[in-house]
């Protein structure tokens, strides 16, 4: 565990921001974090960067109680980007390594790794507000990891990158996940969370409302539905499940099976195989990240109403 | 500390490092004396400014033909003309105005008839020459020559002042005080100014580009706040020092220019006028009382209060900065900030006129006005505890805006939207992190 965050408070002037937020986040993983806009995802971010202050709770960062120390370990990436204009990228890189416990001779020998891997030697010399947006966000992301950071915490990481910027992150999320680093990241984006997270929590009005691995939430969100091609007669419903979306696409045709009641595989093939079909595929329907988000958000407003 | 001296140095390096800073240090000195050189060169020069004006003088009463003065802005020429045809000659011949001089021996009418609006200066002039001659005139009638009254109109009085010192009694500077006073008054407003003003650029600017965020997740706000405010100090310092260096440099070369341009007009006038010999030595006495000031110690007070004042001020203009979005939203807060400095600026002149008066003293405690109003007391020399109670007050007085500046910038520099009101901002400083 690289952070345990226990029982954590967070209320402004008119509204409570995070209310009794517990979660346990891995180390060496990808944790996603996500969320409606506006459902406190950024107010946990800012407690635990240090730029806030929660109002009751613990987190606990390696074990031990979070402290102003523990900002060197950290790296944060904030959804509304921001550089100095006017500063070269090399002065403007080599400030935030040193803000971030960097001496100069050492932020300069990591700040050659970058340079050297995103191709931007050309650029160290030109001050910020020359630069195109898409290299903006390079120096940025550089600016967030240039001190070795053992946790990476991205706001919206992905939010204005174009595909091919987009998936240069993507690689070197992956990589740092691979160096050992954690790394924590909020959006809306769930494609990005079904390639990326190993671990993730889904808030919601201040409230956690859903956590764990990625495949334990899918199988939690299983709907008991599965995929079947076939040939033969058509499947018709039974007492254990029923038919949904049937297409016959010449000899082959395919359905939707839903069961009435949870079952093991193997006893829903058996019960297939004793129909008069022959089975060209099988498959278990996952829900996709954005139907568990639907689903989980409609869910919680739903039950808050009839409380 | 680390960190504030990492803010300090970027604050600092990102503004001298620009070519602009170089230019305007070594500009403005040079654009100042030329805006205060154009002034002087016009006041004495006011041919340039004004053109000569040529009166045509009807004098009905003839008391008055050929008598009036002419100078180098007016001429005077004479002519009888009937009053029917004024019209046709002021239009007609190249002249701006008939001076009707009406007839009579008593309360004699004057009307001046002019094709513009003259100026309210050419009036009172004509009206002088005119007042002057009917003085003489009564004068001769009482017995008294042109002469004799000259030699009246010249006898001069100087006083010299002694101010107690502690042995005996020293010559008083009062005037070179009141230079010298106001000199550094107004060298400390304008810098808080200038430099207030940048710090609250500089945090504008950080909470528009959003870099705030990731600069206070490395460092307390307070730490950024302070950072930010000593770099620019060191930036207005270190101007400050570039110019005294090439005060320095220049003052030998300038001072002996003067001073050799001083005798060449002693000696040219030497002889030919005795009243500008007291003139000359009055200007040197002048000279003198410079020289008798302590200005190695006037420096140290000076930059005391340039320090201590900017600091005072520049941490209220960093709260309002922290406080709203862009700089169009800054005037309401700003309001507060500069009344005092330029209430200190319009009592400096007062304040010269009486330096120990019981309101100089107040305002040289009060923090708000000391920076100000001690930098025009200083030169006339005040007792010591009186300058280190204001220093004292002054010291409390920064560190207590800079407290109060801290609570608002740590809370306002992540505030967006809505610009705040004062009953928000106040609660800012009881609300925690």
């Amino acid at each position: 565990m690289i952070l345990e965050i226990e029982n954590l408070n967070k209320s402004y002037q008119n509204h409570i921001a995070l209310s009794n937020i517990n979660l346990s986040i891995n180390k060496g993983g990808i944790f996603g974090l996500l969320g409606p806009n506006g459902a406190g995802k950024t107010s946990l971010i800012r407690i635990l960067t240090h730029i806030t202050e929660a109002d009751s709770g613990t987190i606990l960062f390696n074990g031990e109680k979070l402290n102003q120390n523990h900002i060197y370990q950290m790296g944060y990436l904030p959804e509304e980007r921001g550089l100095y204009k006017k500063m070269t990228v090399k002065d403007q890189l080599l400030y935030f390594a040193e803000l971030k416990g960097l001496n100069n001779k050492e932020a300069k020998i990591r700040l050659k790794y970058w340079v050297d891997k995103f191709e931007i030697k050309d650029w160290l010399g030109k001050k910020v507000e020359e630069l195109s947006k898409g290299m903006q966000q390079k120096v940025q992301f550089i600016a967030t990891v240039l001190h070795q950071p053992s946790l990476i915490i991205l706001d919206e990481p992905f939010s204005g990158f174009d595909p091919i910027n987009a998936q240069l992150l993507v690689n070197e999320i992956l990589q740092l996940k691979a160096n050992g680093a954690t790394i924590i990241f909020s959006t809306h984006r769930m494609d990005s969370v079904e390639l990326l997270c190993d671990q993730i929590a889904l808030i919601n009005k201040s409230e956690k409302i859903l956590d764990g691995t990625l495949s334990q939430i899918q199988q939690q969100f299983k709907q008991n539905k599965f995929e079947l091609h076939y040939q033969g007669e058509e499947l018709l419903a039974d007492n254990n499940f029923t038919i949904g979306k049937h297409h016959n696409n010449g000899d082959v045709r395919s359905c939707e099976i839903e069961l009435k009641q949870a079952m093991k595989n193997n006893e829903i093939l058996q019960l297939l195989l004793q129909k008069n079909i022959s089975i060209v595929s099988f498959g278990v329907q996952v829900p996709s990240m954005e139907e568990i988000f639907i689903q989980a958000v409609n869910q919680k407003s739903n039950s808050h109403q009839y409380a | 500390m680390h960190k504030i001296f990492l803010i300090c140095k970027r604050e600092y390096l990102s503004r001298v490092k620009k070519r602009s800073f170089l230019l305007m240090t070594l500009l403005s000195p040079l654009l100042i004396a030329l805006f205060y050189g154009m002034i002087f060169y016009f006041t004495i020069n006011k041919s340039i400014t004004e053109e000569r004006k040529t009166i045509l003088v009807c004098d009905e009463s003839t008391r008055f033909e050929n008598k009036l003065e002419n100078s180098k802005l007016l001429l005077f020429k004479y002519k009888t003309l009937k009053q029917t045809d004024f019209e046709k000659t002021l239009n007609e011949s190249a002249i701006d105005g008939i001076l009707w001089i009406h007839s009579g021996t008593a309360n004699i009418k004057y009307d001046l008839l002019s094709k513009e609006q003259p100026g309210i200066g050419l009036t009172n002039i004509i009206e002088n020459k005119i007042e002057k001659i009917i003085k003489n005139e009564a004068l001769a009638a009482k017995g008294i020559s042109e002469n004799t009254l000259d030699e009246i109109n010249n006898l001069k009085v100087n006083i010299s002042t002694q101010v107690k010192a502690k042995v005996g009694y020293e010559k008083a500077n009062s005037e070179a005080s009141s230079i010298l006073g106001f000199l550094g008054a107004f060298l400390i407003y304008f810098f808080i100014f200038l430099y207030g003003v940048q710090v609250m650029k500089g945090v504008i600017e950080e909470k528009t580009n959003r870099i705030v965020e990731v600069i206070i997740s490395s460092v307390k706000p307070f730490q950024l706040m302070m950072g930010k405010i000593i770099g620019i100090a060191f930036v207005g310092v270190t101007q400050f020092a570039i110019w005294i260096a090439l005060i320095l440099l220049f003052s030998g070369s300038v001072t002996s220019i003067i001073q050799s341009k001083m005798q060449i007009n002693a000696a040219a006038i030497q002889g030919i006028q005795e009243s500008t010999q007291v003139n000359q030595n009055v200007s040197i006495d002048f000279l003198q009382e410079f020289e008798s000031f302590n200005i190695p110690l006037l420096l140290i007070y000076f930059l005391f209060y340039f320090i201590g004042g900017y600091l005072f001020y520049g941490a209220l203009f960093a709260a309002v900065g922290s406080a709203v979005d862009s700089e169009t939203d800054t005037q309401q807060f700003m309001m507060p900030i500069t009344l005092p400095l330029i209430f200190s600026i319009v009592f400096a002149q007062h304040i010269i006129n009486d330096p120990n008066s019981n309101l100089a003293v107040w305002l040289s405690m009060i923090p708000f006005t000391s920076p100000i109003i001690m930098m025009v007391r200083l030169p006339f020399g005040i007792p010591l505890e009186q300058i280190f109670l204001s220093m004292l007050c002054l010291v409390i007085g920064f560190m207590g805006t800079v407290w109060f500046a801290g609570k608002i910038y740590r809370i306002g520099i992540l505030t967006y939207g809505k610009k705040p009101t004062y009953k928000e901002i106040f609660k800012w400083l009881f609300r925690k992190n």
